[in-house]
């Protein structure tokens, strides 16, 4: 299954593809903010984003696949003691409220992680 | 930057070292402190156990209840199973009608508290708006507020000294007296439906969902809006800032619940002898998650004495962590975000006139927590 969804301007932002653990892909256009924030305005399944954006709730744990780790860069380590107690833990692990969406990012892909 | 230095009272327990060594009820308790260590402590449940009936919530809970609670005093793996039953309700602060009827319910108790001379929020703003919120939670009629609003702040330690445990009990046992023979699509026709591992859950289990329901989603509530509107008092500036800046009213609502952390602990037992941090704990006896303490973690959280609207990251752990996080999380976030929304839109001041902290007096601390009694004047912004 594939989902394309477009958003109104802030124009040169990039698009960006979810892929839930069921294996649908969402493509999000234009995107602003930050990765939990687009996703749950899009409601991609498994991204909740309790907490707002602010690193407590751990709802929003996505992967990063491995040809983007480097461009959208390491937990800090506030979120990384966080995810070291999650479950499904990957290289690419990421709380996707932590990851503000910049031009660079364009095209990038990302996987909802399974829950536990 | 303004500090309260009466709100963290476990910060020289942690210069020390990672638990604070107490008692509770007569009993040894270290209280484990430090964010990292209790989060730790939190995910570990083969060594730090949530099976012991009445002993989670400290001090513990054997004269005010008869039941044990779910799925609050039970270990994975039939706690997973327990927790599945009730969550879908637990979600239901996610759905559109659900957020609308929330901001109808603020907007039309803080329009009346405007008109008012002088309200006194713990009695009649917060238990009020706490009692009917959580009909929305548990769909049931709006009116069956009116009998829970009479159970006090807290349905077992109110502060008249009179527990209201047994008229809850007994209040729970008629309706699922009348949902078993009438269900419908409320909470306690759900208890009665119910099934756990192949069979219905007995009558004791279905209280035992019920009483933490209400017994636990309640001073929680109360403390924290208390909290809130004497922060607003305290810093008229706040709301204009949230106007101009409405997003922040997300790291507000984080901020302010991390600042009250309106639970202070909960206990854990350690099934066998177990070295906590260099404290032997015997087999049997409680260990202390001391989410206010760690909330507090200054190698975590930069000046955690400031209340920082704009907080982020604020890794707080108010909601507990892991297996056992708060169910009501989203409840209460939303009504937190709806308050602060609606103070904004209709409010241009709230004054504040009398403050009586509630204080948690210890064996080895005195931590404030809210209040008995605030009282404030609310004026409606100008049209
Ligand atoms: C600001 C408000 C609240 C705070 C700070 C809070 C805090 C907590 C904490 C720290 C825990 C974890 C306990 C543990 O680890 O053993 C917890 C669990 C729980 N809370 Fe809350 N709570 C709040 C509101 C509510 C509300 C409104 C409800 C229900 C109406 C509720 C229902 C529950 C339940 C059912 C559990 C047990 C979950 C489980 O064992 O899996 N809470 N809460
Ligand atoms: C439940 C009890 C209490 C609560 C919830 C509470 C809450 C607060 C809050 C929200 C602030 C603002 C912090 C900030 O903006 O960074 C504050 C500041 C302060 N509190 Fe408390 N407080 C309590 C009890 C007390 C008590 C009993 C005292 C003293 C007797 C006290 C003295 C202060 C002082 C001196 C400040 C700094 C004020 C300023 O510089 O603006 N507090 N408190
Ligand atoms: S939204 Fe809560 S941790 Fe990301």
């Amino acid at each position: 299954m594939l989902a394309v969804i477009e958003t109104t301007p802030p124009i040169n932002m990039p698009t960006v593809t979810f892929i839930t653990p069921d294996g649908k892909q969402t493509v999000i256009k234009n995107t602003d903010g930050t990765l939990m924030d687009i996703a749950t305005e899009n409601s991609i399944e498994g991204i909740e984003g309790a907490c707002g954006g602010v690193c407590s709730c751990a709802t929003c744990h996505i992967h990063v696949t491995p040809e983007w780790i480097e461009r959208v860069g390491p937990a800090d380590e506030t979120e990384q003691d966080m995810l070291e107690f999650e479950e499904a833990t990957h290289p690419g692990s990421r709380f996707s409220c932590q990851v503000e969406l910049t031009p660079d990012l364009d095209g990038l892909i990302v996987e909802v992680a399974p829950l536990s | 930057m303004s500090h309260c230095p009466y709100h963290d009272p476990f910060k020289d327990a942690r210069k020390k070292g990672p638990v604070l060594p107490t008692q509770f009820d007569g009993e040894p308790v270290p209280m484990i402190l430090g964010l990292k260590d209790v989060r730790k402590a939190a995910r570990d449940f083969k060594t730090f156990s949530s099976n012991a009936p009445f002993r989670i919530p400290i001090p513990a809970e054997e004269d005010v209840r008869s039941v044990r609670q779910f799925p609050l005093e039970v270990d994975p793996p039939d706690h997973t199973d327990y927790r599945k039953i009730v969550e879908p309700f637990f979600k239901r602060p996610t759905q559109p009608e659900y957020i609308t009827r929330v901001e109808n319910l603020i907007g039309e108790i803080l329009t009346d508290a405007c008109q008012r001379d002088s309200i006194e929020i713990v009695r009649e703003f917060a238990i009020p708006l706490q009692s009917r919120a959580l009909t929305y939670l548990l769909n049931m009629p709006e009116s069956e507020a009116n009998v829970w609003i009479q159970w006090g702040t807290h349905v077992f330690r109110d502060e008249s000294g009179v527990s209201k445990g047994a008229e809850m009990e007994a209040y729970c046992h008629q309706l699922l007296d009348s949902a078993a023979a009438n269900p419908g699509d409320d909470f306690f026709s759900a208890l009665v439906q119910a099934e756990f591992q192949g069979r219905p859950l007995t009558r004791d289990e279905m209280l035992g969902f019920a009483n933490i329901t209400f017994a636990g989603g309640r001073d929680t509530i109360i403390n924290t809006v208390a909290v809130v509107i004497a922060y607003i008092a305290e810093h008229p500036s706040a709301l204009d800032t949230l106007r101009e800046n409405p997003k922040m009213i997300l790291t507000a609502t984080e901020e302010l619940i991390r600042f009250t952390t309106p639970l202070t602990h909960i206990g854990r037992v350690c099934p066998v002898d177990t070295d906590v941090h260099g404290k032997t704990v015997k087999a049997g006896d409680l260990v202390s998650l001391c989410w206010a303490s760690a909330n507090f973690d200054e190698t975590v959280f930069d000046s955690p004495e400031e209340v920082r609207i704009d907080r982020k990251p604020n890794p707080h752990i108010a909601f507990g962590n892991g297996t056992h996080n708060c169910l009501g999380a989203p409840h209460s976030r939303l009504l937190v975000r709806t308050l602060l929304r609606k103070l904004c839109e209709l409010t241009s001041s709230v004054k504040l006139i009398e403050a009586t902290p509630k204080v948690e007096q210890e064996a080895d601390y005195e931590r404030n927590n809210a209040y008995e009694s605030l009282t404030v004047q609310i004026t409606p912004s100008s049209p």
